[in-house]
């Protein structure tokens, strides 16, 4: 990745090199700024938006659709609105008196969401299992932990008694890569019998289409993928603040490097 | 680029309402130290946030009064800024949370680990680094962990826009940043493996390997395989269709299995025609790679006068030892000389050896080969191979006949090549994949949990199965040898303790009585005999059991105050805390084996009742 010819800001290089006029120790707090046109552009619009009421996304609403039909794989950034998508779907479930399970790769999220689901469909509605707590064990909505759920899947096997679900959402997905727990995540998808509906909420991955096209071939259900909002809810720009408390534009509107961080960094490392 | 200090550029920032701001550094203690010095430098908060926030952090004190003692309480309250990473409590980090999801923090200083799991974004995310620091050094971060970081650029609802903010730091490379945001996200790898447990579950439910066999076949990671097995089984038995109608044409009564084992013979003489040593040097060289090593004095140089004594051999190169004390480091070639004896590595034993060399030079000096030996051995070999090659045809078939098979044989080699390579991988592609399972089974089967002929799971196996801890076969032993029996509560806590904590992570060294010391080594002694068994099966090492967790483990399973287990281990807390819930997590798990083994599931239930008290919850 450190590729050859581009230069790499450390510590070296500036210890050798007498101190750069351009780019000097901290200047006293106290100085004020004044924006450039180019500070203003790449700032432009920062702020709060009106309070707007709540609609989702065309994806939130196809993912929905597909999940009547088939299990539904949702590659999205964070903060995206994934979670809503496994949130409207218990609902809908829950409501025709069908059952779910969640499953998050840590306690802190399993604690979180219970909470949260709780008080979204009642206390009574929702159990948890994590390795040291089981509450509410027959909810129709069960939280827990990946490792409980597949341990569930092994105890179903082994004594026949099917596990009692008809959607399993597995939050976080692509944990499936994790190198020491990714293996659960695994043996859950394989397991997991063809009757259950599952949705995968992952962060966004290279090989959506692949992965899905393996949950096909494993489980014999149809797959379909949603890869995310074309853009991310709320848009990015990406900035470089320079040792001097300036502030510039890293990557421009055009998807290219700014030409002037090039040459800063050029002009520090030949100083 | 030396990073600016944390107050600075906070003030930096603000001046372009760029917070409030996730600021990423390489490791917890630069994010406490960040938010302490931010905290004391930067001009004092209006009193009306100050109060919202102690307002705040208050009402949460009384359901996680664990947080009131922290010691960046004043921190929050004064400077608006927190540290958030693995060191902390679970309850603490929520509080900062939660303060910064009502906007009362200006700015959280957090590890790159943070960025995974819990959701709490910012108007800015800003980086110190373009690398990533880990236990053994730095590397780059990659495209995907720059995606979890900068996902929390930028509120819903609350930000038109999010920033991601390339900041001065020592490890700062702005144009790789640039380059990875840029970048497509990673794709998603299998990291599918076979552990005891899913083994013993798999075999359990469905009662043949052949089928644990499939579904490992079925993973992510195999998935390739399996097209490549169908490709490849269809390859080989399109050639035995091939070599079989060739033979039925022919009308001579020879089997598929004449053909290929010709193809054996013919394969196993080219590889030992092209092994043959052709020089001396390649004899001696050879020759030298088998008999140096460790504890054995060689001769340097063409006459093989100066003595070394080797110490290590590594790549073609040897290290030794002189005579005159000094150390030597030369390619095994300079070698002219080697000695028979092997001596250990002690100073007195060197010197004693270098004595004998001396003295008994010519008798103990080893026999060197002679190209002409070593030839004669594989003109033997060659010759078996061709006399097996000839004796391939049944006698019956004599004459013009005889010649007409042969001209069969030869002329379905080609096949029967296509036919064994085919065999070849399908072999190596089902032992990659099975291989990791049946080493488990083996194990399994030595103990008792598994009867490998009848690939079946035992009564044993079966409660093997439920236990889902750490190394499950080690505590299965220590339970089926009795040791959890003589066992109190808190020498138990302490036992899961050293079985559960990450193998190298220190909780201070408290001091352990005998008891827990004895155990402790019975304990481990099992592991050696577990250890033992799997090192001959070619099961990787597992993790050693970490000491000093058992002592803290010892000490909070007694009723030790939190703040006292803090204070005398001087670790961290958010450790100290993943190691005592995953302690009560394993001791639940003996907990649930009360049909098997009762004693030691009640007394491991009081244990984790005890280890699970509060905050560890």
């Amino acid at each position: 990745m450190r590729g050859e010819g581009r230069k790499h800001w450390d510590r070296r290089k500036y210890r050798s090199k007498r101190p750069n006029q351009k780019i000097t120790a901290h200047p006293p707090p106290e100085k004020r700024i004044v924006p450039t046109r180019d500070v203003k552009k790449l700032l432009h619009g920062i702020g709060t938006p009106p309070p707007a009421p709540f609609k989702p996304d065309p994806f939130q609403l196809e993912a929905l659709a597909m999940l009547e039909y088939e299990d539904v794989l949702v590659t999205a950034p964070t903060g995206s609105g994934k979670t809503w998508i496994a949130r409207e779907e218990i609902r809908r479930l829950l409501g025709a008196g069908k059952r779910a399970w969640y499953t998050s790769p840590l306690k802190a999220l399993t604690n979180s969401k219970y909470q949260e689901f709780m008080d979204e469909f009642g206390p009574q509605n929702v159990g948890i299992l994590t390795g040291d707590r089981k509450e509410n064990s027959d909810a129709p909505l069960i939280v827990g932990t990946t490792e409980i759920y597949r341990n569930q899947l092994f105890d179903s096997l082994r004594t026949g008694r099917e596990v009692n679900s008809d959607l399993v959402v597995l939050d976080e997905a692509h944990y499936l890569a994790d190198e020491d727990r990714g293996h659960v995540w695994e043996e859950a998808i394989i397991l997991t019998p063809p009757r259950i509906r599952l949705l995968l909420l992952s962060a966004t991955i290279g090989n959506a289409g692949d992965f899905a096209s393996w949950l096909e071939e494993v489980r014999g259900v149809r797959c379909g993928v949603i890869t995310g909002p074309g853009k991310r809810p709320v848009p990015l720009r990406s900035a470089l603040l320079l040792p001097d408390r300036r502030l510039l534009a890293l990557i421009d509107e055009t998807g290219r490097v700014n030409p002037q961080v090039t040459q800063i960094i050029h002009e520090t490392s030949n100083a | 680029m030396p990073e600016m200090p944390p107050a600075t550029l906070l003030s930096a920032l603000e001046g372009y309402n760029l917070l409030p701001a996730i600021v990423f550094m390489p490791t917890r203690r630069r994010c406490d130290q960040a938010a302490s010095e931010a905290a004391l430098a930067r001009p004092a908060a209006s009193d009306t946030r100050r109060e919202a926030r102690r307002e705040f952090m208050r009402s949460f004190v009384e359901q996680h009064p664990e947080v009131r003692s922290h010691r960046h309480w004043d921190t929050i309250i004064r400077g608006g800024v927190a540290s958030h990473h693995a060191g902390h409590i679970p309850a603490w980090k929520l509080v900062i949370e939660k303060l910064m999801s009502a906007g009362l923090l200006d700015a959280i200083f957090a590890t790159a680990t943070v960025a995974a799991g819990v959701d709490f974004p910012a108007r800015s995310v800003v980086l110190t680094g373009a690398d990533a620091r880990t236990a053994s050094g730095w590397r780059p971060l990659s495209a995907s962990e720059l995606q979890q970081m900068t996902g929390r650029a930028g509120r819903r609802g609350r930000d038109n826009v999010g920033f991601v903010v390339a900041a001065p730091g020592l490890h700062q490379d702005p144009l790789r940043i640039a380059q990875l945001l840029k970048a497509p996200p990673d794709a998603l790898v299998s990291q599918f493996r076979a552990t005891y447990t899913t083994l013993l579950n798999l075999l359990d439910a469905f009662g043949t390997f052949g089928q644990v066999r499939e579904i490992a076949e079925r993973s992510f990671a195999h998935r390739d395989s399996v097209a490549q097995l169908t490709r490849l089984e269809k390859t080989r038995a399109e050639a035995t269709q091939k070599i079989e109608q060739r033979l039925e044409e022919s009308g001579y009564e020879l089997s598929v299995s004449t053909v290929l084992g010709l193809e054996r013979l013919i394969g196993a003489r080219a590889r030992l025609q092209e092994a043959k040593p052709q020089t001396r040097a390649e004899v001696f060289s050879r020759w030298l790679n088998e008999v140096v090593k460790p504890g054995r004095v060689v001769g340097v140089g063409r006459s093989g006068r100066r003595l070394v004594m080797v110490t290590e051999k590594r790549d073609g190169n040897v290290r030794g030892v002189r005579e005159d004390g000094s150390s030597a480091s030369f390619p095994q070639e300079r070698i002219g000389r080697v000695y028979a004896p092997v001596y250990r590595l002690r100073e007195r034993d060197i010197e004693q050896a270098f004595e004998e060399i001396h003295e008994r030079s010519r008798e103990l000096t080893l026999p060197e080969p002679r190209l002409r030996d070593v030839h004669a051995e594989e003109t033997d070999a060659l010759k078996i191979l061709d006399d097996s090659i000839d004796n391939l045809l049944p006698p019956h078939i004599a004459g013009p006949d005889r010649q007409r098979c042969t001209e069969l044989l030869w002329e379905l080699h080609e096949t029967a090549e296509d036919y064994e390579r085919a065999s070849r991988r399908i072999d190596a592609l089902r032992e990659e994949v099975w291989l990791p399972f049946e080493q488990r089974a083996r194990v399994l089967s030595v103990f008792g949990y598994l009867d490998y002929e009848a690939e079946k799971v035992t009564e044993r196996g079966r409660w093997l199965a439920d236990l889902h801890v750490d190394r499950p076969l080690l505590v299965g032993e220590a339970l089926e040898n009795g040791l959890f029996n003589t066992l109190d509560l808190k020498q138990l806590a302490g036992i899961m303790a050293a079985l559960t904590a990450d193998e190298d992570r220190d909780y201070g060294e408290l001091e352990l009585d005998d008891a827990i010391v004895t155990s402790l080594s019975r304990f481990e002694d099992i592991g050696f005999k577990v250890s033992a068994e799997e090192w001959k099966y070619g099961v990787e090492p597992t993790p050693e059991l970490n000491f000093s967790a058992a002592g803290a483990a010892v000490l909070w399973a007694d009723g030790a105050a939190w703040s006292e287990i803090v204070r005398q281990t001087r670790a961290e807390e958010g450790d100290l805390f993943r190691m005592f819930s995953r302690t009560g997590e394993a001791l639940l798990q003996v907990a649930g084996l009360h049909r098997t083994h009762p004693q030691a599931a009640q007394m491991a239930a009081k244990a984790a009742e005890v280890v699970l008290r509060e905050p560890i919850r």
